[in-house]
């Protein structure tokens, strides 16, 4: 029999905030953190807009990072850690009290950003830029003895990691994973290539405006960047220490286009799929989801499929859930995407608050869903959906729900 | 042949015990030769390579990174003073190093 996997510990570092309660407060009152790029020069960039983490973020490192530490760590790996160090903090684990071979550390991560501005700061090119140093990082800090690693599956990637987190609690491999991811593209090289697959908005005259999912004049994503981190633990071993927790995870599915490397299957066709599977995996009935924290991106593509897949998966009941997008307010923070916008969702679920979609102003006649538009809502939320859709084809449904004992 | 004064011996050793002061963020003054970089310290294996470049720069060294670590798993050098020992024999040895 599988074993409940409950959430006791989580924290974000986004362009909203630098913890848990700034991002969520920003979040609930429909904030926009997209701005001009100023860590670089944009001059001959298509796109001069990005959702940055704030600037402070670097004064906070030393209070958790010594000084050798964060001279072997990029900016991602930074963020993974101080988020993770914070979500072990507020679950109130002490690992030297657990037995620290039943835990784990799996992050979603599609590279430890080891780009062309990380590389003008010296040396440790290798201990960098490997894929694997976030989650190596926090095996070090707490010696854990189980598996750590990272998971690359593009924008999907930290939601694969918190499914994987899910399976080894659930099947019993461990007691405690730290999962999540951190992603940090905002590079000359990044802004550049997805301008080459005309992925982004080019709205630079108005950052603020620029993601505006679900609309009629969506013109691409914004991106951002941060990190989530969230602390999986099993209900038993939760219980036993008398934690908090935070929400369930009950359940994920997790499949793949098999279409195109960028473009989703023609009327969400993969996405519809996913959301089904991972209704089944959780046992949840489709009457009982309230909400659906979407992908959301603000490309042409994703929103049209998506709503189609929502609205083939949960028929006449649609009109009764809302559906909203992280990404109108942070961007897209891309491998840190499905953790941030998890943790999010389990926010919505504790708070009884739904996070709106900003810059909702022109309806696109195509997509009907309620998209929780410009302003949060208060709704009692007992069971919610988190989308992530990789390029690549990899899709990802998590489900969580009101914990109950 | 010994190519170093007393003087650069001495300079040296302050180079030595002000790096592993900075990098390990402690005070010079809790420092001494007895002091164990990875016990004492919580210093990592690549403080070394750190160090000698810092060497290699100040002194103008011809050495080449892979033999001084070659030498260093035949003789390690796990306390500072070891490490003083080390950087010295390594300015003194350029040429068997390079």
């Amino acid at each position: 029999m599988k074993r409940k996997v409950v959430i006791t510990g989580c924290d974000m570092i986004t362009p909203a905030g630098l913890d848990l309660m700034s991002t969520w407060d920003a979040l609930v009152n429909g904030t926009s953190c997209v701005g001009t790029i100023t860590r670089f020069d944009t001059a001959g960039l298509e796109t001069s807009i990005a959702a940055q983490v704030p600037d402070l973020f670097n004064e906070l490192v030393p209070q958790f990072c010594k000084r050798r530490m964060a001279k072997q760590m990029t900016y991602v790996t930074k963020m993974a850690f101080v988020s993770a160090v914070r979500a072990v903090t507020a679950s109130g684990i002490n690992f030297t009290q657990c037995d620290r071979s039943r835990a784990a550390v799996i992050l979603g991560i599609v590279n430890a950003g080891y780009n062309s501005i990380e590389q003008k700061t010296g040396n440790d090119r290798i201990v960098k830029a490997m894929s694997n140093a976030p989650a190596a990082w926090l095996s070090l800090e707490y010696g854990i003895e189980g598996p750590s690693y990272p998971v690359s599956t593009a924008c999907a990637s930290s939601a694969y990691a918190m499914a994987f987190a899910y399976e080894m609690i659930a099947n019993g491999q461990a007691d405690i994973v730290i999962t999540g991811g951190a992603d940090s593209t905002i590079c000359p090289e990044e802004i550049r290539g997805f301008n080459e697959i005309l992925a982004l908005s080019t709205l630079n005259a108005e950052p603020h405006r620029a993601c505006r999912p679900f609309t009629k004049s969506r013109d691409g994503f914004v991106m951002g960047e941060g990190a989530g981190i969230l602390v999986f633990e099993s209900e038993e071993h939760a219980c036993k220490r008398n934690a908090s927790v935070f929400a369930e995870m009950a359940g994920y599915a997790l499949t793949s286009e098999a279409y195109n490397i960028v473009a989703p299957k023609p009327d969400g066709a993969g996405m519809a799929l996913t959301m089904e599977r991972a209704l089944e995996h959780a046992q949840i009935n489709k009457a009982d989801v309230a909400y659906i924290n979407a992908h959301g991106t603000s490309t042409p593509l994703n929103d049209k499929y998506e709503t189609a897949a929502i609205k083939k998966v949960f028929g006449d009941y649609v009109r009764h859930i809302s559906v909203s997008s992280t990404k109108s307010m942070i961007g897209h923070t891309i491998g840190a995407a499905g953790a941030i916008e998890g943790i999010t969702t389990v926010m919505s679920i504790k708070n009884g608050i739904l996070t709106p979609t900003i810059n909702y102003d022109d309806s696109d006649p195509e997509l009907d869903l309620d998209y929780v538009p410009n302003t949060a809502r208060e709704q009692n939320v007992n069971v919610a959906l988190s989308n992530s859709f990789g390029f690549g084809g990899h899709n990802a449904t998590l489900v969580f729900k009101k914990y109950k004992r | 042949m010994e190519n170093v004064t007393e003087a650069m011996k001495e300079e040296i050793r302050s180079v030595v015990y002000e790096f592993f002061a900075e990098e390990c963020e402690r005070d010079v003054c809790d420092i001494i030769d007895a002091t164990n970089v990875i016990d004492d310290l919580e210093g990592d294996s690549l403080l070394f390579i750190e160090l000698l470049q810092l060497l290699k720069k100040k002194y103008n060294l011809a050495v080449s990174l892979q033999s001084v670590g070659k030498y260093m798993l035949q003789n390690r050098a796990e306390t500072i003073g070891k490490v003083i020992d080390l950087m010295i024999y390594v300015v003194n040895n350029q040429e068997k190093l390079a």
